[in-house]
């Protein structure tokens, strides 16, 4: 009865992955192996039955087209730099906050973890939004600046790529900020104690105590921001303009401007294989964590 | 070891600790000299712990100076002190293998790697632990980690070697063998020690001086036997093994004996020596339950003896306690060993005399 319990817990999980993550995996990929035509659905059927003849239409066209045209080789390039980046800008910004907050006094640590969440109780639409209004020619910085009398032309930084790290960096900075401060949170305070009391001054048990204990913690938060990052739309389509070219965008005309549904779904399934090397990085390194 | 008369390593003097309004250590003085094990006894909150982190310098005295090997150390931060600590939970770096955290220490002094390298192997020798080198603590036992924090803090060769609560973290059995073991590899390497306990077994077993303290104040120190055998306050003699505390007016001083009146006793309480009270004075008398003999007859003495009834034995193997209970409602412990298997012993309920000697009482002031 308890293990029919215990597996039933589990078992609702992995049928919804199973139904909606999956089921459409496996239809992207399908799709993805079609010819794109003007019909409903935009796309040609892969199993064709006709006079007792069973043909299977395997189009690897689509494919090598992402390989041939380099538009796509640039994108995903692209894309995964502009994640690494953002990624370890979030780290750099998000480390400290987290350490802070972890030495703050327990009473006032919930107070800040809200502060950080709390942003995110608004639409992610919304937020990214605000900072349109936020960097553009006539917005908050621009005319701020300018009124001040520090430049006397805006500076552009709306639609360019030093926008879109921002706004990958402002929206991920939680799921950064989140799994170091739980690592952070849980070193004890005598290993420092340790360190100090072995002539370690405190910079150096920094780099030597705290640092590698909470490797953990960094590689999470990483990848939380890596990952999402890399099929990013909303953050370089709004704030990223023409020039940023990221494989989310790309996506997103191939399906929508185009109506090529079938390279669309070739983007889409490289693009999770590009992604499944971190992914399977990441899993690797927690299980040796939790064997260690 | 016991150098008593050689020059002093540490010197904490009038040390008080505040932590807002509450004093943690009040004006407390100690010298401990070179080379002696010395122990900080007390129960939670008595003030031992803060006491131990301002030697190490976790912790900054509000008032008074703390002196190692003469250098007043009192704002010297706990990267530059003299001294190590074993922690209490032994704080070991878990992402480090025992010789890295052997060498930690050693490699903030920027040694040749040769020569931590020596080091590191000379302190594992010590602590028997060479062949668990390359673990990681979590792959070792609880005694095993406690044999790597000392290596740790001994690596360094400090002046002063602190432990927190040294056996805290051991089971009862390891903890006896753990003891005599610390104390001699502590001795072998003639560190300076100074350890802290709510263990006054562990603090007897260890310890070549024990200092008992209560509310931030040192109360007594001494040697244990001095402690044991002379508590000068109740709070010691309570603290310290068991006790009977008979409350008693002072009669008359003599310089080789005092008597003294007690309700619960049907004679006099006599003491051996002079009492430093007016006659009329309340003091306390403790008798220590193993100096306390037991009879089914009255003895032969005028003093020093009372009739009750057992109410109660433990029967602890090697020895029995029975409280006794007496006419005014007072219980009395006395002790005696099992000597003889076949032996008929005092039951419950029997009535018996307790009785003892002038020279087995302490009087206690306050």
């Amino acid at each position: 009865m308890s293990k029919l319990g215990a597996r039933s817990v589990i078992g609702v999980p992995y049928v919804w992955l199973l139904l909606f993550f999956l089921v459409p995996f496996i239809i992207v990929f399908k799709i993805s192996f079609s010819e794109m035509q003007y019909a409903i659905p935009p796309y040609t059927d892969l199993v064709g039955w006709a006079d007792e003849v069973l043909t299977i239409n395997l189009n690897l066209g689509n494919y090598y087209y992402l390989w041939d045209d380099s538009l796509y080789a640039k994108a995903y390039l692209s894309s995964v730099r502009i994640a690494f980046f953002a990624t370890i800008g979030a780290l750099i910004i998000g480390y400290p906050m987290a350490y802070a907050i972890a030495r703050a006094d327990a009473s006032s640590r919930n107070a800040l973890l809200m502060m950080v969440m709390l942003p995110s109780w608004t639409s992610f639409l919304i937020r990214i939004y605000a900072w349109v209004g936020i960097l553009k020619n006539n917005g908050l910085i621009n005319n701020a600046l300018m009124s001040v009398g520090i430049i006397d032309q805006p500076i552009a930084m709306l639609n360019t790529e030093f926008a879109v790290y921002i706004g990958i960096v402002y929206a991920y900075l939680p799921f950064m900020i989140l799994p170091i401060y739980t690592n952070l949170v849980k070193l004890d305070n005598s290993l420092l104690e340790a360190s100090a009391d072995l002539g370690c001054p405190p910079w150096k048990t920094f780099l030597t105590v705290t640092l590698p204990l909470s490797k953990a913690g960094i590689i999470a938060g990483s990848m939380l921001v890596f990952i999402p990052s890399v099929g990013e739309f909303v953050i370089p389509e709004m704030l990223g303009g023409a020039e940023t070219l990221m494989i989310g965008k790309v996506l997103w005309q191939e399906f929508f401007n185009n109506r090529d549904w079938p390279v669309a779904s070739a983007v889409a399934i490289v693009m999770l294989l590009l992604l499944l090397v971190p992914i399977t990085f990441f899993h690797r390194y927690q299980s040796r964590e939790l064997e260690a | 070891m016991s150098d008593a008369a050689s020059s002093p390593m540490l010197e904490i003097r009038q040390v008080t600790k505040r932590f807002g309004q509450l004093s943690a250590v009040k004006d407390v003085s100690l010298t401990i000299n070179k080379g002696e094990i010395f122990a900080l006894l007390g129960g939670s909150g008595c003030g031992k712990t803060t006491l131990l982190r301002m030697m190490s310098g976790f912790e900054t005295p509000s008032e008074g100076a703390i002196l190692i090997d003469g250098e007043d150390v009192s704002k010297v931060p706990p990267f530059q002190r003299p001294v190590n600590m074993m922690f209490q939970s032994y704080a070991l770096f878990p992402h480090m293998t025992v010789e890295q955290n052997v060498a930690f220490g050693l490699k903030q002094d920027k040694l040749p790697k040769a020569q931590i390298a020596d080091q590191v192997a000379a302190m594992l020798k010590l602590v028997h632990m060479t062949d668990f080198a390359k673990r990681k603590p979590n792959q070792l036992s609880g005694g095993q980690r406690q044999r790597v924090a000392l290596a740790r803090s001994l690596a360094k060769k400090p002046k002063v070697l602190l432990l927190d609560e040294p056996m805290g973290a051991l089971d009862k059995k390891l903890r006896s063998q753990m003891q005599l073991e610390l104390v001699d590899i502590i001795e072998s390497v003639g560190v300076t020690c100074v350890m802290v306990t709510h263990d006054q077994e562990e603090a007897m077993t260890m310890a070549n001086r024990v200092s008992v303290m209560h509310l931030g104040e040192i109360m007594q120190v001494g040697s244990p036997s001095e402690i044991y055998e002379f508590p000068n306050s109740r709070h010691t003699a309570e603290f310290i093994g068991s006790v009977n505390i008979f409350d008693a007016t002072v009669q008359g001083v003599g310089s080789d004996a005092s008597q003294l009146s007690c309700t619960d006793l049907n004679c006099v309480l006599s003491v051996e020596g002079g009492v430093n009270a007016v006659e009329g004075a309340q003091v306390g008398v403790a008798v220590r339950p193993e100096k306390i003999y037991m009879s089914r007859t009255q003895p032969e003495q005028g003093d020093n003896w009372l009739h009750g009834k057992v109410e109660d034995i433990a029967y602890l193997g090697g020895h029995s306690v029975y409280h006794v209970k007496l006419a005014s409602g007072k219980t009395v412990m006395a002790t005696t060993t099992n000597v003889d298997r076949h032996e008929q012993r005092l039951t419950w309920e029997d009535q018996v005399y307790l009785y003892w000697s002038a020279s087995s009482s302490v009087v206690l002031y306050q």
